[in-house]
C-alpha cells in the first residue's frame, strides 16, 4: 500500500507536469486527489496496532533500502500532511484567481513537494530519510521561488535552500557517525548509542534539525519564505516541512538521548527559538510575519519538549505538533484571505475586519485561543501537558525548561492577542474585494478540527499515546487530561491574563518593524561561501594546460610513493629475448629524442615511435588484442596532430629556465613513480594469475575463446560500461568546449560552478 | 589541409577506405574468438572517417548522435537480463544454421561490441568537429561521395 500511494503520488506528478498547462487552475483539483487518498489511508491506520512496512533493496551489501515504516507516530504526522495537503490543495485553487499564470507548474511543485514530504515521514531507513529530506529542500526552494521574476523572491528563496539542503549536509555526516556507531541503518532498530562518534553525530543531527525547524541562529530563511504564496506558507512553514526537523528529533530521540550533547543541544536551540520567535512575533507589523515568528518560537517549543524526552513532555510534543498544525495552518490560510480579498496584510492598513470578514474572524479567534492554550480547545491540553511535564523535572532543567514552557506560554498568549486586535480590530475600514468559498472553508474546517479534537478527547489520547510511547522508548502510556486540575487551570488563568494584557496593550500600537539584521547577516554570510568559491575556481581552474598536467604528473608521483617499500628486484630479468633489448632501446631513444626535438611535428613522430615500439614489445609478449589496440590509437592520434598542427605554430614556444626546470624535474619524478609502481607489483605477486579458470570461464559462460574480449563484454562488463561512458562524457565535452565562442571560457566555468 | 594538391593522397584514402572498412567489421565480428572487438573496430573505423574527413569526402557530424546511440545499446544490453531475473550483463548465446556459411554462433557480446564501437566512432567525429576538421569539407571536391557510409 505504501509503494502504492507513492506510485499514485508520482503518477499524478507527471501528469500534472505534462499537462498542468493545459489543465490550468483545475490542475490543484487533480492535484489533491492523492493527496486525499493518502490521508484516507492514514486515518484508516490509526487504529491498526501494527506498523505498516515496506521495503525495496537496491544494494543489499552497503545497506541501501527504501525502507518505510508506518508506525503510530508517521500515521498522525501522515494524517497531517495529506490532510492539510487537502485543504490547502483546494485553497489555492481559491487563492490564485483565475487569470492566475503558472498554476500548473505551482501544482506539479506542491504534490512533488507533499509526495517529498511523506517519504520523510514515513522513512525507516536513514538514507531514505536523507534522500527525502533533500527533496523537502528542493521542493521548497521551488515553491518559495514561485514568482521567479522578483529579485526579493528569490533571494529568499535562495537563503530557503542554502540553509536548509547545507543543514542536509549535516544531516548525512551525523547519519553516518550515527548508523556507524549504532550498527544498523534502520531508526525503528536503533539502541541507544553514547560513543564519542555517536555523540558528535547527536549533535550534528541536532544542527541539521535545527536548519530544518528554523531554530536560532538558523531562523532567518523562515521569515524570508513569506514571499511565497500564502498556500506554500501555510502548508510548509506552518503545518509540515518546518516539522521535519521535530520529527528528526522525535524519531532519533530515544537512540540518541544517551549522548550527553543531545538533551543539552536541544534545550539551547529550543529555548532560545522560543523567547527570541515570540518577540520577533510581537515586534513584526506584517501578519504574516507575526504568524512566522511565532511558528518559530512554536517549533522551538517542540524541539524542546522533544529533547527533554520524559514520557510526558513526548505526549506533550506529540500534542503540540498536531494542535500547531491545526491552528497555525488555519491562521496562515486567513491571513492569505485576507491578503488576497484586501491586497495588504500590513497591520496598519487593516480595519474593521471583524465585522466585513465574520466567517474568518470567527475562525481565527478560535485558532487563535488554541494557539494561546485557552479551553475549551486542543492547544489547551497540549499546554497543561506541557506544563504539567516541565513541573515533573528536577534541577537545572527543570528551571531552563520551565522558563522556556511557561515564559513561551506568556508570550505566545501575548503574541496572539496582539495579532488577533492588530489584524481584526477597530479602525477604518479596509475596502474587500469578493468572497471566495475555497479561501473561508479550509481554514475554518481546521479551526474547527481545534475544537473537535477538544471535544472528543478519549479517541485523540487513544491515538496520540501509543505515537509517545514509541517516541519516548517504550516507557509506560500517559495521558491527556481535559480537566487538568484547579492548580494548573489556575495557572493557566494566571498566564492567560498577563499574556492577553501585554498582547492587548500592544495591539494597536504605533511602531517600526525591526529591521532584518539576522537575514541580512544570513545573506552576507551566503555571499561570502559563493565568492570564495568563485575565487577558489578563477585560482584552481586558471585554463593552462602545462600546469594542469603538471599537477596532474606530480599528484600521480606522490601516489606512488607509499609503494617505495615493496620494491624488489629479484624478479627482475634482463630480458626473455634479445629482441626485448631491442626494442627497449628504441623506446627510450624515442624518449629522449621526443624531449629534445623543438618542433612539433618531431615531437609528434618520436611519440609515435614510441607508441609503436610498445605495441612490438606487446606482440614479443603474446598480446595481440593490445598491439592491435596500442597500434590503431597511435594512428587515431596522428589524425589529431594533424588537425591540431594546422592551428598551431611549428615549434614549441619559448619557456621560462625556472618553469621548464620545475616540469622536466615533475616528468623525471613521474618516469620514477612508474618504475616503482611495476617494481612493486611485479615484485610482489598475491597470487598466481587465474589464468586456467579464466579461460574456461571465459568458454563456458561468456562463449567465447578470446579471453580479453570476453572480460571486456562479460565477465568484467560493468567495468567497460563504465569506461564507455566515461569516453561519452569526453564527447560531449569536446563538442562543449569547441561550440563555446572564443574568450567565454573562464566565465563559462565560473557560471557553471556557482550556479 | 590536403587539396587539389595532393591528388595521390586522397586517391591513396578513397581507395583504401573501403578495405579498411572491411577489416574494421572483420575485427568486430572476430572480437568473441580472435583478436579484435569493438573497441578496435571502433578506431579503424573512426581512422577511416578521419582521413576521409582530412581528404574532404566527409564532414565531421552527428558524432553525438552516434555516442547516445551507443550507450543506449550498451546500457540496454547491460540491463535486458534483469527483464528475466538473470543478474547484469549475463551473456546470452546464439548459435543457428545459416545456409551457405554454416554454422553460425554469437551472443548478447556482438550488439554491446556494436555500441562500444559506436561510442568510440562518435567520439573520434567529436573530437574531428570539435578540432575544426569541418572546414576541409568547406568546398567538396566535385567527386564527393561523402554519405557513402557512416
Amino acid at each position: 500500500m505504501i509503494f502504492s500511494l507513492l506510485v499514485l503520488h508520482v503518477a499524478v506528478c507527471v501528469v500534472l507536469a505534462c499537462a498542468g498547462r493545459r489543465l490550468g487552475r483545475s490542475s490543484l483539483l487533480v492535484g489533491a486527489v492523492p493527496p486525499a487518498f493518502s490521508a484516507l489511508w492514514g486515518a484508516a491506520r490509526l487504529e491498526a496496532g501494527q506498523p505498516a512496512t515496506a521495503d525495496l533493496t537496491w544494494v543489499s551489501g552497503l545497506d541501501l533500502a527504501m525502507t518505510f515504516r508506518v508506525d503510530a507516530f508517521a500515521g498522525i504526522m501522515t494524517l497531517i500532511v495529506s490532510g492539510i495537503g487537502v485543504l490547502v490543495f483546494v485553497y489555492a485553487f481559491g487563492y490564485f484567481g483565475p487569470g492566475a499564470a503558472h498554476t500548473g507548474r505551482f501544482a506539479t511543485t506542491l504534490l512533488a513537494f507533499s509526495t517529498s514530504m511523506l517519504g520523510l515521514v514515513w522513512a525507516d531507513s536513514v538514507w531514505t530519510l536523507f534522500v527525502f529530506w533533500e527533496l523537502t529542500s528542493v521542493t521548497s526552494f521551488l515553491l518559495v521561488g514561485h514568482k521567479s521574476t522578483d529579485t526579493e523572491v528569490l533571494a529568499a528563496a535562495r537563503r530557503a535552500l542554502m540553509v536548509t539542503a547545507g543543514g542536509g549536509l549535516v544531516l548525512l555526516a551525523g547519519l553516518l557517525l550515527v548508523t556507524g556507531d549504532a550498527g544498523t541503518t534502520l531508526i525503528s532498530e536503533l539502541a541507544p548509542v553514547d560513543g564519542t562518534a555517536a555523540t558528535v553525530g547527536a549533535v550534528l543531527v541536532m544542527i541539521a534539525a535545527a536548519t530544518k525547524s528554523a531554530q536560532v541562529p538558523f531562523h532567518p530563511w523562515l521569515p524570508g519564505a513569506m514571499v511565497a504564496p500564502t498556500p506554500v506558507s501555510a502548508y510548509l512553514h506552518a503545518a509540515t516541512m518546518v516539522k521535519a526537523g521535530v520529527v528528526l528529533v522525535a524519531v532519533a530521540g530515544p537512540a540518541l538521548s544517551g549522548t550527553g550533547a543531545w538533551k543539552g543541544c536541544g534545550l539551547a536551540f529550543g529555548v532560545a527559538s522560543i523567547v527570541w520567535g515570540a518577540l520577533g512575533a510581537l515586534r513584526h507589523r506584517d501578519a504574516k510575519l507575526i504568524l512566522a515568528w511565532g511558528t518559530i518560537s512554536q517549533l522551538g517549543m517542540l524541539i524542546t519538549l522533544f529533547s527533554v524526552g520524559t514520557p510526558m513532555a513526548v505526549l506533550a510534543a506529540v500534542s503540540l505538533l498536531v494542535a500547531h498544525a491545526l491552528f497555525k495552518g488555519a491562521l496562515f490560510l486567513i491571513v492569505g484571505e485576507i491578503d488576497v480579498r484586501a491586497g495588504t496584510r500590513h497591520i496598519d492598513e487593516l480595519g474593521g475586519l471583524a465585522r466585513s470578514m465574520p466567517v474568518a474572524f470567527a475562525a481565527a479567534v478560535l485558532a487563535g485561543l488554541s494557539m494561546a492554550g485557552a479551553p475549551p480547545l486542543f492547544g489547551f491540553v497540549a499546554k497543561e501537558t506541557a506544563i504539567s511535564a516541565a513541573l515533573e523535572l528536577d534541577g537545572a532543567e527543570a528551571w531552563i525548561v520551565g522558563f522556556g514552557v511557561i515564559g513561551g506560554s506568556v508570550l505566545t498568549v501575548a503574541y496572539t492577542f496582539r495579532f488577533l486586535v492588530a489584524v481584526f480590530g477597530p479602525g477604518p475600514e479596509t475596502p474587500l474585494s469578493d468572497r471566495r468559498h475555497a479561501l473561508s472553508v479550509p481554514p475554518a474546517i481546521l479551526a474547527l478540527a481545534g475544537i473537535a479534537a477538544f471535544a472528543v478527547l478519549g479517541p485523540v489520547d487513544a491515538v496520540l499515546g501509543p505515537a509517545a510511547v514509541r517516541l519516548s522508548g517504550g516507557a509506560p502510556v500517559a495521558h491527556l487530561h481535559r480537566w487538568p486540575g484547579l492548580a494548573p487551570t489556575l495557572g493557566t488563568a494566571v498566564v492567560l491574563v498577563i499574556g492577553a494584557i501585554v498582547g492587548l496593550a500592544m495591539g494597536r500600537r504605533p511602531g517600526q518593524a525591526p529591521a532584518d539584521h539576522a537575514g541580512r547577516w544570513t545573506d552576507a554570510s551566503i555571499d561570502g561561501i559563493v565568492a570564495f568559491g568563485r575565487a577558489t575556481v578563477a585560482r584552481v581552474q586558471h585554463g593552462s594546460l602545462p600546469v594542469y598536467l603538471v599537477t596532474m604528473a606530480a599528484v600521480a608521483t606522490l601516489a606512488a610513493t607509499p609503494f617505495l617499500a615493496d620494491v624488489s628486484l629479484d624478479h627482475l630479468v634482463g630480458w626473455h629475448t634479445p629482441l626485448q633489448g631491442v626494442l627497449a632501446v628504441a623506446v627510450v631513444g624515442a624518449a629522449v629524442a621526443l624531449c629534445w626535438v623543438g618542433t612539433r611535428l618531431g615531437a609528434g613522430l618520436a611519440l609515435g615511435a614510441a607508441g609503436i615500439t610498445v605495441a612490438a614489445v606487446f606482440v614479443i609478449h603474446g598480446a595481440p588484442d593490445l598491439a592491435l589496440t596500442q597500434l590503431l590509437v597511435e594512428a587515431a592520434i596522428v589524425v589529431g596532430f594533424v588537425l591540431a598542427f594546422g592551428h598551431l605554430s611549428r615549434s614549441f614556444p619559448m619557456t621560462g629556465l625556472r618553469w621548464r626546470t620545475v616540469r622536466m624535474t615533475v616528468a623525471g619524478l613521474g618516469g620514477v613513480a612508474v618504475v616503482i609502481g611495476l617494481g612493486a607489483a611485479s615484485g610482489n605477486p598475491v597470487a598466481a594469475p587465474p589464468l586456467a579458470e579464466l579461460a574456461a570461464a571465459s568458454v563456458d559462460e561468456g562463449g567465447g575463446s578470446n579471453i580479453v574480449n570476453v572480460i571486456l563484454t562479460d565477465i568484467r562488463g560493468l567495468d567497460t560500461l563504465g569506461e564507455v561512458l566515461v569516453l561519452a562524457t569526453v564527447a560531449l565535452g569536446v563538442q562543449a568546449l569547441a561550440r563555446a565562442p572564443a574568450g567565454t571560457e573562464r566565465s563559462a566555468s565560473t557560471g557553471s560552478s556557482a550556479s | 589541409m590536403i587539396d587539389g594538391s595532393a591528388p595521390m593522397i586522397r586517391l591513396g584514402i578513397r581507395a583504401a577506405s573501403p578495405f579498411a572498412t572491411i577489416v574494421g567489421c572483420y575485427l568486430l565480428f572476430a572480437g568473441h574468438n580472435n583478436p579484435g572487438g569493438g573497441f578496435s573496430a571502433g578506431l579503424v573505423f573512426g581512422a577511416v572517417l578521419a582521413l576521409r574527413t582530412i581528404a574532404g569526402f566527409h564532414r565531421p557530424t552527428y558524432g553525438i548522435t552516434l555516442v547516445a546511440a551507443g550507450v543506449f545499446v550498451v546500457a540496454g544490453v547491460a540491463l535486458m537480463p534483469l527483464l528475466w531475473g538473470d543478474p547484469l550483463f549475463d551473456q546470452q548465446v546464439l548459435s543457428m544454421e545459416v545456409p551457405l556459411l554454416g554454422k553460425i554462433k554469437t551472443g548478447s557480446a556482438l550488439p554491446f561490441d556494436l555500441g562500444v564501437a559506436a561510442i568510440v566512432v562518435g567520439t573520434v567525429i567529436a573530437a574531428l568537429d570539435g578540432l575544426g576538421a569541418a572546414e576541409f569539407a568547406a568546398d567538396p571536391p566535385a567527386d564527393s561521395d561523402r554519405g557513402e557510409r557512416a
